[in-house]
């Protein structure tokens, strides 16, 4: 079948308004909000579950690669299709089905938007609690593909768990359901293994996610340090003190001050850096954490610990963390956010290695980043109009990873694998581990139509990539 | 080959992969009342690796053991060729007090688990029945949760890695050692609950919680059900957040020598001004608080329910239900008619604000009860499982095991999980029989 005749197919399924394939339309879809490009030869705008399982049986017979899109706001080229390949848009998917607030839960389409769904419940005094920085924007459906997380994680856990069930079309054309209302089921937890699977086993259309009690009482906290040093101890110091805050944010010196000049959340414009802590539950427990947190912070050097005295001011210090992308754009043509994970007592070597890198490869590297579970977030300043700038900026990207993985972490925390780190799947997990792996994607996705050359290595990849017995540090490491 | 010489080869090739004092003849652990033709108790994962091998080879089947506290669950399997030890996996692969995790070889214990971390005032969330004999490998296969699965979640939520060797014999790893991680599939999750029939889990990762500082035991005791949930929904409307939320039924408080009531057990955790809170918001329902060696001893006997009953009522139906929250109350109100139609004694303790109950019944006094009462019960059971819920029948007594399926019905699509088996254990070596395949 041409790409002509399988956009008419399209056509026939979802609706002549429901599909684009001119070169300027088909633009639009060539990206995420990571660095990689690659045009689709068709988008298609399914409204119903069956049409996404007849625009699956028509790419099958076809033979044509398909993937799931949301909003286009993931770090990992996840959304990106292969080229020439069939864009499922799920802007058209966009209703909260349910609210069930008897059973806590909510029933989805995929296109929902994240904070969307929080501001539809909030008067019911429920929330949704995964809260990537692009919730504005970011859709349900896609933070189930990449079990997305967000400064709130630390306490509350990333997608995964939150989400009960969920409606799957698998590449077959059959749907399915994994899971439903209930928080545990006896049986494989399928819900489980496909949340997170990056749109390589099936494409979800219906999800069921809990909704989440708001807190009586949460206090904000910005404690302002000298250096990035200083500040990473805290963090294991906050730890080590028995507390878990609800959010535990670092910022160095150079992000804040990029963030104030764009937003003036209130940010301190001389410090070398800062941490944002939220504390939530009851209140006399809020008020006891949020004590100790000051003191914590002052025994680690901190200049001063501000909190904020109303919700506009904790609204502000929130708006400078989730804008903080926006804010790069105005000081640098191109920029690329990494995700590596570390243990938590490695923080402070992680970033004294992310200093030694930016001076290596001579790029700007800002620091904004989850602390409280050793979620680092890189941001590699490039332009990427001048090729050895960006060819710097993969080698120091993939240098942090390396070392994160050296140290006993990961190289996602909540971005996903996408395209871009796939190469690195390798240095972290064994060739039999993602054999285990890539058979249970064959199982559902045979043929490898469903978002291909993602989250795995190529075989040629695993023999170029250094493996772990030849690598004396991971090694050394146990990994 | 005849059946000795099949036999006899057996022995010598388990024990020429873990030695020979590692492979019992005729052990003493049977499964369902099956008795296996023998146990090996391997010393590493490439051990494992070597005895799933041969037994792909020879069509064996293998039953994964930790501390068989669970093994009195699941349908009957038709033979046991392998029963297969996890006890001798007990390395420690890291262990940081500052980063919150641990990661040791599936043969530890709960309690040892729990003690390591204590030292250093860290909490593992797992409750386990029986403890000092439940395994690290064993809690995760079975995907066993108690209490504290209402404030901490449950395995799913605090395993971040494993490693295992599959049913045909790789040997492979998911997730890691940090407590966030997206790469790869989430291979904890395969694993968790699936009763061992998919690979052997020879290690894993966890998240620790800082060990509460003082924790108090708050117990109202309701004349009816109806009045024990108003509670449960006035708890889940406040702002308060236990640790735990568990409902005993009155014949459940007999056995766990509380009153003998309905009674909902809320656990807190906090200084002094936060459990005066709890006090204040809870109020004069409240008719005693529980604290210390007694309150750790209660929760204790909570996990060990199941275990208890057994000893207590040896011809019982025990069965476990998962469903969604406004569902338990309606359910509990059901299985009460059919314990009354079969002349069954009813108990029932549960996370009643997960979704989460176990029910046990036995004949009443003098009550005339036949394998039939039992028969029944278990599918009355079964036919009033409401939407999204999924059951087990954990036991029942041995000459109705043939005419119960261990399994209700599931709100996964069956066909799916039978992908994940395909791919895993093809040639069905793990277990075969006892689960869904």
């Amino acid at each position: 079948m041409s790409l002509p005749q399988v956009a008419e197919h399209l056509r026939k399924i979802a609706g002549r308004d429901a599909v684009l394939d001119r070169p300027e339309d088909l633009m639009l879809y060539e990206y995420d909000a990571g660095i990689r490009k690659s045009t689709p030869g068709a988008v298609v705008f399914p409204q119903t579950t069956e049409q996404v399982s007849q625009i699956m049986r028509v790419a099958s017979s076809a033979q044509m690669p398909v993937v799931a899109r949301g909003a286009g706001t993931g770090l990992s080229g996840g959304a990106i299709s292969k080229e020439g390949g069939i864009v499922i848009a799920f802007s058209r998917m966009s209703r909260i089905l349910e609210v069930d607030v008897a059973n806590q839960r909510a029933v989805v389409q995929p296109g929902v938007v994240n904070l969307q769904l929080s501001e539809h419940v909030s008067h019911l005094g429920l929330y949704f609690a995964p809260d990537p920085s692009s919730q504005k924007a970011c859709t349900i459906g896609g933070n189930v593909a990449e079990n997305s997380g967000g400064p709130h994680t630390l306490m509350y856990g990333v997608t995964v768990n939150h989400v009960t069930g969920v409606e799957v079309v698998l590449p077959s054309g059959e749907i399915v359901h994994f899971g439903g209302k209930a928080a545990e089921s006896y049986g494989y937890d399928m819900t489980g293994f496909f949340v997170g699977s990056e749109g390589t086993v099936g494409i979800a259309t219906a999800i069921t996610v809990k909704l989440l009690r708001k807190p009586e009482k949460v206090a904000t906290l910005l404690a302002i340090f000298e250096s990035v040093d200083d500040a990473g101890q805290t963090v294991s110091a906050i730890t080590a003190a028995g507390i878990t805050p609800a959010a535990l944010e670092m910022l160095d010196g150079w992000t804040l001050r990029t963030i104030e000049a764009y937003c003036h959340a209130g940010y301190p414009l001389d410090a070398g850096a800062v941490l944002l802590i939220e504390l939530d539950g009851l209140r006399e427990a809020v008020e006891e954490q949020a004590e100790a947190v000051r003191e914590v912070c002052l025994q680690q050097k901190a200049r001063e610990v501000r909190r904020a005295k109303t919700e506009e001011e904790r609204a502000l210090l929130w708006k400078g963390r989730k804008t903080a992308f926006g804010a790069l754009g105005r000081v640098s043509p191109s920029y690329y956010t990494q995700d590596g994970v570390v243990p938590r007592s490695k923080i402070a070597a992680t970033l004294q290695h992310i200093g030694d890198v930016s001076k290596k490869y001579d790029l700007i590297i800002g620091n904004i980043f989850h602390a409280g579970d050793g979620n680092m977030h890189p941001l590699i300043l490039f332009d990427i109009r001048f090729a050895d700038q960006l060819e710097r900026a993969l080698a120091a990207s993939k240098d942090i990873l390396e070392y994160c993985i050296a140290v006993g972490g990961s190289i996602t925390g909540e971005h996903g694998v996408g395209m871009e780190k796939r190469d690195l799947m390798a240095v972290l997990f064994t060739e039999q581990d993602l054999d285990v792996m890539t058979s249970l994607r064959n199982a559902f996705n045979r043929e490898n139509l469903l978002n291909p050359e993602k989250l795995f290595p190529t075989p040629r990849m695993c023999r170029e990539i250094l493996g772990p017995a030849q690598n004396p540090v991971l090694a050394q490491e146990g990994m | 080959m005849s059946a000795t010489a099949t036999a006899s080869r057996l022995v010598s090739e388990l024990r020429a992969i873990c030695g020979v004092g590692h492979v019992a003849e005729a052990p003493t652990e049977n499964i369902l009342g099956v008795a296996p033709s023998l146990a090996a108790t391997p010393g590493s994962p490439d051990e494992i690796v070597a005895i799933l091998r041969f037994a792909n080879e020879h069509g064996l089947s293998v039953v994964p053991a930790g501390g068989c506290t669970q093994q009195y669950t699941g349908n009957l399997p038709p033979r046991v060729d392998v029963l297969l030890y996890t006890s001798r996996l007990t390395e420690v692969e890291h262990y940081d007090a500052g980063d919150l995790t641990i990661g040791v070889g599936a043969g530890w214990t709960i309690a040892q688990l729990s003690a390591k971390v204590a030292e250093d005032r860290l909490f593992f969330a797992g409750d386990a029945a029986l403890p000092g004999r439940s395994t690290v490998g064993g809690l995760l296969a079975t995907g066993f949760y108690g209490p504290h699965r209402h404030g901490y979640g449950g395995p799913r939520d605090y395993c971040i890695g494993v490693r295992f060797v599959t049913g045909d014999a790789r040997k492979a790893k998911g997730g890691g050692r940090v407590v966030k991680n997206v790469a790869g599939y989430d291979m904890m999750k395969v694993l968790i609950g699936s009763q061992g029939t998919l690979g052997i889990i020879t290690s894993a990762s966890f998240k620790l919680f800082p060990a509460p500082r003082q924790t108090r035991t708050f117990v109202s005791d309701f004349a009816s059900a109806e009045e024990a949930f108003a509670f449960r929904n006035r708890v889940l409307h406040s702002p308060l957040d236990p640790i735990c939320l568990e409902l005993v039924s009155p014949e459940a408080g007999a056995l766990l020598e509380t009153r003998g009531a309905w009674s909902i057990l809320l656990r807190a955790a906090g200084s002094d001004a936060v459990l005066a809170r709890y006090r204040a918001e809870l109020g004069a329902v409240v008719s005693r608080e529980i604290e210390g060696q007694n309150e750790n001893d209660l929760w204790q006997a909570v996990s060990d329910f199941s275990h208890t009953l057994l000893e207590m009522h040896p011809p019982s139906l025990l069965i476990s239900m998962t469903l969604p929250l406004a569902d338990v109350q309606p359910v509990l109100d059901g299985l009460a008619l059919v314990a009354h139609s079969n002349d069954f004694t009813l108990a029932a303790v549960g996370r009643v604000a997960v979704g989460h109950l176990l029910i046990a019944m036995w004949p009443a006094p003098n009550a005339d009860v036949t394998l039939v009462n039992f028969v029944n019960a278990a599918s009355g059971l079964r036919n009033r499982l409401p939407r999204d819920a999924s059951m087990a029948v954990l036991h029942c007594p041995p000459e109705s095991r043939h005419h119960v399926t261990a399994w209700g019905p599931m709100p996964t699509d069956l066909e799916s999980m039978r992908k994940v088996k395909m791919t895993l254990d093809p040639k069905d070596i793990l277990n075969p029989g006892r689960f869904l395949f």
